[in-house]
């Protein structure tokens, strides 16, 4: 009886492992690698939040980090995207309004700030977002002095201008989202037109995201074909197939849907993973993006706009030279004359 | 001649053929626009339609998808109030409806919705008769019943979507505890998609080693290591969600996208879903709950035979139970 005792009071000192201890035996000695190819989106809005969804479907990361200053709905909006790891094929989600969570990351996009609302142009948000940024930018560069920022907050032109100066980053890893996605609209119209699927056609918009944009009718093409060999008059007032009017949708199409559903998001989203994408698997794939453009075009101010660059992992590292018309660099002059007037006002 | 005329010599004068993959979703709201988004990013259909009643939101959301048509395989974006655009559709899914106000359960949200439900249900059947339907709007359970009563659809071709999320986040919350991603943790909560969810505690496992064969008393309420907070977890967290940002979306719309790719694809996958169990596991009303279902282009095809405790099988009645007591009140069936 008396050594019964003893044997079970033995047996209760003896230190139960646990569920995970009995499956799971950790075999590794050093500390494990961890993530890569982390991205970090600043600001759980809705265009934060489209492009963080649009980057977990296209498979872009290993790691995906959101800031924001509203921090219940960060919370939210990461538990929700947490609650879909099952589907997911990014293991680790995370979100602070600390930016110590975006250590490490390769690109960081940047949604945060005031977005337009019904009427209002691009230009008129500039100085709330400037203060914005004053705060965002040296705490993403504490803590991914590499990255390559991505910035799409508008007026974005202006925007990645600002990133540049407050950053002190190198120009090749700032870039603006720019017309990346004015390009998507005009080859989703002209998709519409022709009858093909919008990758059939080619068309680019460059210079300024917003009202001032400048399509290049001269290389619209399919399949090589140039349209404007067809239809001379194409982009001009006598054009009687009014191919002008698609530019017209192109400027008009983000006013029009803030005005029915109260702002932009899918499209921007997705247009924002493209360019990720070809960041992240360094693809030297050829986009419209936003980029130091001083000395090019008769550019003479320090401004940002978009003309075709190639993406990689290394950020923006060549820009195609664009043989445009007269009247095409005229406007893009214009364009950047209209930004440097706005950028040489503001207090940075 | 215009430009399309001199580009283009056209070989085939025949109409263009009708969509073989085209998935209607009826509401924009946020969890319709998350499905929508992550069908489109999956590529799983050829066309999408969407429906709403509020026009402006409907139109403003299908042009918003339409302007990123360069990045999507969806060559077919279409959107109007009137349901003819539906038609032909190989799904549907339905998120339309009110939603859960911070602190309400689902099952408040009910008579509300059966009344959305009476326009909807019809039109669509009406367009699309050899449609499939994933019914996502709360209580899905007893909605997925008011669907298949008002549609006259066979029951295989209804389904809900169930607790397919809620053993997503079951799965994500075990395998986050284990250190490993959510697909190598194989958990099944069964039951309604709520407060009453049943986690199968003697069929989880991983790599096959059954959890409760090592530790006998998971999911008990004398477990140390108090693995029932997980589940507690689970059920707590549509919840907390809500309070955090408002309302989910993002997990219920990728649950919704793995569920249709079964569909689209033919594919025989099991998912938790929600399905007519009648006669199963002694319940004898009509009540749609929660089991392993095996699904494809037909819908549910068969129902896997899970081997439950008596406690579980205890916990599936009581839902179907109370599910019932609300069922056999709901007016204008």
């Amino acid at each position: 009886m008396f050594m019964i005792i003893i044997i079970t009071t033995f047996c209760h000192f003896v230190p139960q492992m646990s569920t995970k201890e009995k499956l799971i035996s950790h075999v590794m000695k050093e500390e494990p690698i961890g993530c890569t190819n982390k991205v970090t989106v600043v600001g759980v809005g809705m265009v934060g939040m489209a492009s963080a969804i649009s980057i977990l479907l296209k498979d872009l990361c290993d790691e995906l980090a959101m800031v924001d200053v509203m921090e219940d709905k960060l919370k939210g909006e990461v538990m929700d995207l947490q609650h879909g790891a099952l589907f997911l094929k990014t293991h680790k989600i995370v979100g602070d309004k600390d930016y110590s969570v975006t250590a490490n990351s390769k690109v960081v996009v940047v949604t945060a700030g005031a977005r337009q609302q019904e009427g209002e142009s691009r230009l008129n948000l500039v100085q709330r977002n400037v203060n914005i940024f004053k705060f965002i930018i040296p705490n993403i560069v504490k803590y991914s002095p590499n990255c390559i920022l991505m910035v799409v907050s508008n007026p974005v032109d202006i925007l990645t201008y600002v990133a540049w100066k407050l950053s002190g980053f190198p120009r090749h890893r700032v870039i603006g989202s720019g017309t990346n996605l004015d390009s998507a609209r005009f080859r989703h119209i002209m998709g519409e037109k022709l009858h093909l699927h919008p990758s059939s056609c080619h068309g680019w918009i460059v210079g300024e995201h917003g009202d001032s944009s400048v399509p290049v009718w001269s290389g619209v093409n399919v399949a090589g074909v140039c349209l404007q060999t067809l239809n001379p008059q194409m982009g001009a007032e006598g054009d009687s197939e009014n191919w002008k009017e698609v530019h017209k949708l192109v400027v008009d199409g983000a006013y029009e849907v803030i005005k029915l559903k109260g702002y932009t998001s899918w499209a921007i989203g997705m247009s924002v993973a493209d360019l990720v994408e070809s960041i992240m698997k360094n693809l030297h794939k050829v986009h419209p993006v936003s980029t130091l453009v001083q000395g090019m075009h008769g550019v003479k101010d320090e401004v940002f706009l978009s003309v075709p660059c190639v993406l990689g992992n290394s950020g923006m590292t060549d820009v195609i030279h664009m043989t445009l018309k007269a009247e095409e660099e005229k406007q893009l002059v214009k364009s950047a004359e209209t930004l440097w007037g706005v950028q040489k006002e503001l207090v940075l | 001649m215009s430009v399309l005329q001199q580009l283009i010599t056209p070989l085939s004068s025949a109409e263009a053929p009708p969509p073989r993959n085209k998935v209607t979703v009826v509401g924009v709201g946020q969890v319709g626009m998350a499905c929508a988004v992550s069908i489109l990013l999956r590529d799983l259909c050829d066309e999408l339609a969407l429906v709403d009643v509020m026009e402006d939101r409907l139109k403003g959301e299908m042009m918003d998808l339409q302007h990123g048509s360069l990045f999507l395989k969806t060559s077919k974006i279409v959107a109007d109030k009137d349901y003819v655009v539906t038609a032909n559709s190989r799904l549907v899914v339905v998120t339309a409806g009110v939603r859960q106000q911070e602190g309400e359960s689902r099952l408040n949200l009910v008579q509300r919705n059966v009344n959305v439900f009476k326009s909807i249900i019809p039109q669509i059947i009406k367009y699309s008769p050899e449609c499939t339907m994933i019914v996502v709007s709360n209580p899905v359970d007893v909605l997925t019943y008011v669907t298949w009563k008002l549609s006259g659809l066979p029951k295989h071709r209804i389904i809900g979507s169930g607790t397919n999320l809620d053993s997503a986040r079951f799965r994500q919350m075990m395998a986050e505890r284990l250190g490993i991603h959510s697909s190598s943790f194989n958990g099944w909560v069964l039951g309604e998609h709520g407060d009453t969810s049943v986690p199968v505690w003697s069929g989880a496992n991983v790599a096959g080693v059954n959890l409760q064969k090592l530790n006998p008393d998971i999911g008990s309420d004398g477990d140390k290591e108090q693995w029932k907070a997980t589940h507690k977890a689970v059920v707590d967290s549509a919840y907390e969600v809500i309070k955090l940002k408002g309302y989910t979306n993002w997990a219920i719309g990728l649950s919704v996208a793995d569920l249709t790719e079964s569909i689209v694809k033919n594919m025989n996958r099991v998912h938790p879903v929600s399905t007519m169990v009648k006669d199963m596991y002694g319940i004898g009303e009509e009540v749609f709950l929660s089991l392993p279902c095996v699904l494809n282009g037909g819908g549910v095809s068969s129902v896997i035979n899970m081997t439950l405790t008596d406690g579980e099988v205890s916990q599936l009645k009581k839902s179907a139970d109370t599910l019932w007591g609300i069922q056999k009140d709901l007016k204008d069936l």
